[in-house]
């Protein structure tokens, strides 16, 4: 007998279970197994709610200073983070004058989304999201949320963002 | 005392066959609205509306205590004394 079969035949003592008993999964134990996936997504559920009520996402507060009127030509960007925060955001000086604040993550999966120069579009090139400079709206691909954005005002020659008013949820 | 328990552990093997697919059919459908509902309650989430997480929640719940109270109905095998 090689030194293999001994082994072979040792180790099966120890484990004294057929494979087939081992990979074989009795549907009484998939029901149990599905009701305890249930349970898992019922807590998921609370827990979401539970995070939104009482941990809320943090509005920007107050007007901060991003950068002067003049260092954004037209069609350009400038990517900032407001102090205190490690969120990125992207200042877009759009075609038509205005200028634009957005959160600079994509809502699908977080990646950085840039814009595109002349197209009035804003682009994720992780899974070609587009999102609609204007007004952040999603125009295509699979981000399920419009890019949250930023009021941009003005002071004397100076460009300010605020937090939004135009959506305000309490 | 004979109950529901005793009369199952009788039953024709084809019939508790079919209560069990049953079972996991519900138990599956059950599982897949979940999904949808947590889903759905972490994009609003995300997008500050409130007003849905605690709807959602419930929904949740009564959908796992109908998955769980279902157990209950679980064929025990067609064991003999």
């Amino acid at each position: 007998m090689s030194k293999e079969d001994n082994l072979d035949k040792n180790w099966k003592k120890d484990f004294p279970i057929l494979k087939q008993e081992a990979t074989q999964v009795s549907r009484r134990d998939f029901a149990k197994f599905l009701t305890l996936v249930s349970g898992g997504l019922m807590v998921g559920s609370g827990l979401v709610a539970a995070k939104a009520y009482l941990l809320p996402k943090e509005e920007v507060a107050g007007e901060h200073f991003v950068c002067k009127l003049n260092e954004v030509p037209v069609g350009g960007t400038r990517g900032f983070v407001i102090e205190g925060s490690t969120v990125p955001y992207i200042l877009i000086h759009l075609e038509n004058g205005e200028y634009k604040a957005y959160e600079q993550k994509c809502t699908h999966l977080s990646c950085s989304v840039f814009y595109k120069p002349g197209t009035g579009i804003i682009h994720c090139p992780c899974h070609e999201g587009s999102f609609d400079a204007m007004t952040g709206d999603v125009i295509a691909g699979p981000p399920p949320r419009a890019l949250p954005k930023l009021d941009v005002f003005f002071k004397d020659n100076d460009i300010y963002v605020k937090a939004s008013e135009e959506k305000v949820f309490s | 005392m004979s109950n529901f328990r005793t009369s199952q552990n009788k039953a024709n093997p084809n019939k508790l066959n079919n209560i069990l697919s049953t079972l996991i059919f519900i138990l599956i459908l059950n599982v897949t609205i979940q999904i949808w509902l947590l889903y759905a309650s972490l994009n609003n989430a995300l997008d500050n509306n409130r007003e849905i997480l605690i709807p959602a929640f419930i929904a949740s719940l009564i959908l796992f205590l109908i998955g769980f109270s279902w157990l209950y109905y679980l064929p025990k095998g067609n064991y003999k004394k």
